[in-house]
């Protein structure tokens, strides 16, 4: 039982964590928080589905072409909900504009897929069942392969490096020279990547169902606002810790309880700690 | 009225700018010739640093303004760069989180792949203090290193005009004497400075005009030889010997 | 009688008359757009006023509908009185929603409202013995004659005018003014001693009482209810009925649920497209006209204003308004040490600022002013020393406490409501001096209107001064920069000072516009009130101060008068920086 507590755990976990570096990869280049980020895991499940099980194409390309339309998605959120409301960002229009496109994603998802959950192609087809069923190992493995791609990008590429520039100071950026707002984009893309992968991986688990996209929105945002916004090692660490803790919590006290306890935990934690457990004090307002 | 000869490299008339309703320039006229060091006083408010920004295409702007026989309407701070028209921002601002070296490839962006590395070091042969220091994170320099990194990330570009907003900020003497040393040789190579500075007398021993600001308008331009200079400062930032309106 | 009634008065006597040439059906429609109001109408306070994000106000409604059905169906309270409790319940639920908003902001809010409405609907779900699970149970049945579709109907309808008509009267009073003020202009609202943490509380109660209410009333109308009933899409049409309404209106959100809540009768091939229509309803309306359709009623800001205005303060008015006669007491620095980040921006500080004197404070960039200023204001917390208003200690790191003290500020770039008209953004300034409590005011009696009243006159009294009055009905965001500052001064005027401290009032001022600023200042210090003045024109601080300190590095340079100043070596040269 607690081989299968912890495969579960680990595993929605792992997808927490990815979705929580989907809204990081957003924040860093934008400042901006957006409802879109779970979206964009339920997409990847959606369109891993669509492609694969329903237009039967065969999986690398179907996974290939998932990832791309996620992307696209992360870059549409850019243009259509994010660059328009940045010029007055202390307004937060942000809020209002990626909530309306995120229940725009759900709802066009809802009517033109399904309001029920399908089933999602089984990739492997490695131990049916058990504790080490590929739907358990996949959303970590995309958890690992991330955190060895994002390290390489921000380690290796200048663009990688341009990226975390952008995301330091912004102006300074852009006095510099850096194309901040190619950037940004890009940064969307990439963050429509990170959550596709995380929907997609954890696809066999968690099936294509529209309303995975407020699922994983708020679980997705409890390790981020836990560890603070931009801090990847925090949302990892926080999003695999909060999927062990909610599946424990499940299978001991039911899963009222646990949603109970994951909310009251995030709650406590942000009123005393609004900034996070690793996040940075507020600045100056005056 | 200077008409653009050729040894002209930046002409500004009638320059406007400012942020959202708040009007900080209101008509600037400026001239800076190839290879010129030119200061830009004034008071705090003044709009100097504003004057900066609109230039490199930081802030929207109205007016005319041409840098090297182009026209400046429209170009972003990359496009601005792209021709040689360089901003080293106020405050040290470098990516703390980056390596020093990975702080001036940023600067390089742009350039073609082959050539970035050299530009590194041909920018870091000015500051032998941070080229020792490469591999470092740009947050563990001083105060002072940062600015000369700064000024380094300014230098990748090869420009032909560099705007500088307060590079003494912070820096002791000994650092200022260092940073604005690094002006007077890059003039010997022909590089134009554009200099905001607190520290007038400092300002004024290197270039070789000023114009000084008040109230978003330059009120003198002069040859840093002209031998009432401090007189004349003193008065574009005080106003004329005050009478008081009210009793 | 005010013509700004006229439109509720057709909207409440449109809905009286349907039920003459409507079937029973309409009736149930209405009876639903009016049950939403109920919640609406308080979630606007919440939302358009306050600028509180909350989008999962669908849990205060599931909450109300459950404690009014398990009461009526389980234990036979009568029905009226279980609507009653789910009120007690909602309020009490929505101070329990609303509070982190204190501490989080705008998306984080947002989020624990999210999270606050899924954990309700899972518990209804889960405990089956109270709320009988997914099965459900019946909701309250009222007796006659609101048994029936039109009686329920007019009852609904009875307490949506009801809602209005009280959140109309906090959304016109200094509550509602201060909750904008919060929304908008944080800093100048805590500036003003607004409470930001009372006030909300207090929204929030009155709110979630109306959306409890409405829930008793969502059970009665669904008859039988169960947690599906409580979708989130409800709640998020809730939210959006208000932001398609209007930002700080209440007939524009009305207007909103009722559109909102027929839509989808008028267009039945669209209903399974709805909640994406609002959706996308509420990314055009952030993007393309964030006013909303308040702002598309709001013909009388579209008149054009007269160009070239002159801005001519009234100082013989001036008497009037400041007759609090020259305090006593001084402000008193003693030892300030501030840094930030290891930078000393004070480094040990004394500073006297005396009453009825007008006290310049000037020196170069990064030397300390408006963190001195902001010491005083109570926005920093020095890490040495002592503020004190003659023997009184001002406590450090509260700048709500300044304006009960008789502080007021400006700022160096004005503060203000821009939504809001000049008039209001000037009666903030006397948010602490109004006497009625928020059930009086709720409730419009005499002490409220009283109070409107007194400061209404109060604040276009400090417009003469300024000599702005002319443009006290026109939305402030319609002024010009310079207006502005000399609107700011008005809002400050509105404490009767003993202490005006400006920062940089004179920034963005035309030659002119600073020749009567500074008039006006003088005047002010000679009505008796102290005035610290932060400026860059080293004109206008050598023409006005009485006394004038020269700050560099954190620490006085000089002191004296302007003529002392003005001749002192050290000074001129730190200024030029040599």
């Amino acid at each position: 039982m607690l081989a299968a507590i912890l495969a579960a755990g680990l595993a929605v976990g792992a997808t927490y964590a990815l979705i929580g570096v989907t809204y990081n990869l957003m924040f860093s280049a934008s400042r901006v928080m957006s409802f879109t980020a779970g979206q964009l895991g339920m997409l990847g499940g959606v369109f891993g589905a669509l492609f694969i099980h329903r237009l039967g194409m065969p999986i690398i390309p179907g996974f290939i072409l998932a990832l791309a339309a996620c992307a696209l998605v992360g870059v549409v959120t850019e243009i259509v909900a994010v660059r328009p409301v940045l010029g007055s960002l202390e307004q937060h229009l942000y809020v209002l504009s990626t909530l309306g496109l995120a229940l725009m994603i759900q709802q066009f998802t809802a009517i033109e897929w399904s309001t029920e959950p399908q089933p999602f192609p089984v990739l492997l087809g490695f131990d049916g069942g058990g504790p080490l069923d590929e739907k358990f190992w996949l959303p970590l493995v995309a958890c690992v392969v991330t955190i060895a791609g994002l390290e390489f990008l921000y380690r290796r590429t200048l663009v990688g490096r341009a990226f975390l520039a952008i995301a330091e100071d912004n102006f300074a950026a852009r006095a510099l020279g850096l194309p901040e707002r190619n950037l940004r984009m890009g940064s969307y893309a990439l963050a429509g990547v990170v959550g596709g992968l995380a929907g997609f991986a954890s696809g066999e688990l968690l099936l294509a169902f529209f309303a995975n996209g407020a699922m994983l929105n708020f679980f997705g945002f409890v390790p981020v606002a836990l560890g603070g916004l931009g801090n990847n090692r925090g949302a990892i660490i926080g999003g695999i810790a909060l999927g062990v803790f909610q599946q424990a919590a499940n299978f001991l006290v039911g899963g009222v309880f646990a949603s109970v306890a994951v909310f009251a935990v995030f709650i406590i934690v942000l009123l005393v700690r609004p900034q996070g457990l690793f996040g940075a004090p507020a600045t100056r307002r005056v | 009225m200077p008409i653009s000869a050729p040894d002209t490299l930046l002409t500004i008339s009638g320059m406007t700018a400012g942020y959202g309703k708040i009007g900080v320039l209101h008509g600037v006229d400026m001239t800076i010739g190839r290879g010129e060091i030119v200061a830009l006083l004034g008071p705090n408010g003044a709009g100097k640093t504003t004057l900066l920004r609109a230039v490199s295409g930081l802030l929207p702007w109205t007016g005319q303004a041409r840098f090297d026989g182009a026209d400046l309407a429209g170009v972003s701070p990359r496009d601005a760069a792209r021709r040689g028209l360089v901003h080293v921002v106020e405050g040290h601002r470098v990516f703390t989180q980056l390596s020093v070296t990975d702080n001036l490839l940023l600067a390089g962006y742009d350039l073609p792949r082959g050539e970035r590395s050299s530009r590194v070091d041909e920018a870091l042969a000015y500051f032998p203090e941070i080229a020792a220091k490469r591999a470092d994170r740009a947050g563990a320099l001083s105060g002072g290193q940062q600015q000369m990194l700064a000024v380094a990330q300014g230098l990748v570009r090869r420009p032909k005009l560099l705007m500088l907003d307060e590079p003494s900020a912070g820096l002791s003497p000994v650092l200022v004497d260092r940073v604005l040393s690094v002006a007077d040789s890059l003039r010997k190579g022909g590089t134009a400075i554009l200099l905001v500075e607190q520290l007038i007398e400092k300002a004024l021993a290197l270039a070789d005009r000023v114009y000084a600001m008040a109230q978003g308008r330059i009120v003198l331009e002069a040859s840093t030889t002209e031998a009432d200079l401090p007189h004349r400062l003193e008065q574009a930032y005080f106003g004329k010997d005050a009478v008081p309106v009210l009793g | 009688m005010n013509r700004a009634i006229l439109p509720y008065l057709g909207l409440f006597g449109a809905a009286l008359l349907l039920p003459l040439f409507a079937n029973d059906y309409w009736a149930v429609i209405g009876a639903r757009a009016a049950v939403y109001w109920v919640l609406v109408g308080g979630l606007n306070l919440v939302v358009g006023f306050g600028g509180q994000l909350a989008i999962g106000y669908v849990a205060l409604l599931t909450l109300g509908a459950y404690t009014s059905a398990v009461l009526c169906a389980r234990y036979g309270l009568d029905p009226f009185l279980s609507f009653a409790a789910a009120g007690v319940v909602g309020a009490v639920a929505g101070v329990i929603v609303g509070l982190p908003a204190l501490r989080l902001r705008t998306f984080y809010f947002a989020m624990t409202t999210l999270g606050f409405a899924t954990i309700v609907t899972q518990i209804a779900l889960a405990w089956q013995s109270v709320t009988g699970g997914g099965i459900g149970l019946p909701g309250p049945e009222l007796p006659k004659p609101f048994d029936t579709p039109w009686g329920f109907y007019l009852f609904a309808l009875a307490l949506a005018a009801l809602i209005t008509w009280l959140s109309a009267n906090v959304a016109s009073s200094r509550f509602g003014r201060a909750l904008v003020a919060i929304r908008d202009a944080e800093v100048a609202a805590e500036a003003t001693g607004i409470s930001k943490p009372r006030l909300l509380t207090t929204v929030f109660l009155f709110s979630g009482a109306a959306a409890g209410v409405a829930g008793g009333l969502f059970a009665t109308l669904q008859s039988y209810i169960t947690p599906d009933a409580f979708s989130f899409d409800l709640s998020v049409t809730f939210f959006i009925a208000i932001l398609v309404g209007g930002r700080g209106s209440i007939l524009g959100p009305l207007i909103g649920n009722i559109i909102l809540t027929l839509l989808p009768e008028f267009a039945a091939p669209l209903v399974a497209w709805s909640t994406f229509l609002y959706a996308a309803l509420l990314l055009a309306i952030v993007l393309l006209m964030p006013g909303g359709i308040a702002a598309l009623l709001d013909f009388s800001n579209r008149k054009p204003l007269t160009a070239n205005r002159a801005i001519v303060p009234r100082l013989d008015r001036l008497r009037g308004l400041l007759d609090h006669g020259t305090a006593q007491a001084s402000i008193v620095l003693r030892n300030v040490v501030l840094s930030f980040g290891g930078v000393r921006a004070i480094d040990g500080l004394d500073l006297t600022v005396r009453p009825g004197q007008v006290h310049g404070l000037i020196g170069p960039n990064g030397s300390g002013k408006t963190t001195t200023l902001n010491v005083i204001s109570g926005y920093y917390e020095p890490e040495q020393g002592e503020a004190f208003l003659g023997t009184t200690p001002l406590p450090h790191g509260a700048p709500q406490t300044r304006a009960a003290l008789g502080i007021a500020r400006t700022f160096q770039t004005p503060r203000l409501i821009g939504e809001a008209s000049v008039l209001e953004n000037v009666m903030i300034g006397a948010t602490i001096e109004g006497t009625a409590s928020f059930v009086e005011t709720m409730l419009s009696l005499p002490r409220h209107r009283g109070d409107e009243k007194r400061m209404t006159a109060q604040a276009m009294d400090a417009l003469a001064v300024v000599g702005l009055d002319g443009l006290a009905p026109v939305r402030a965001d319609r002024l010009q920069h310079s207006e502005l500052r000399f609107m700011e001064i008005a809002r400050a005027l509105m404490l009767k000072p003993a202490f005006l401290l400006l920062d940089e009032p004179a920034a963005g001022l035309s030659g002119d516009e600073i020749k009567r600023l500074g008039e006006l200042i003088v005047a002010i210090a000679r009505n008796g009130t102290g005035v610290l003045l932060v400026e860059h024109h080293a004109d206008l601080i050598f023409d006005i101060c009485d006394h004038v300190t020269v700050l560099n590095l954190g620490r006085e340079l000089a002191a004296g008068t302007p003529g002392d100043i003005r001749a002192h070596k050290e000074v001129v040269s730190a200024y030029l920086g040599a």
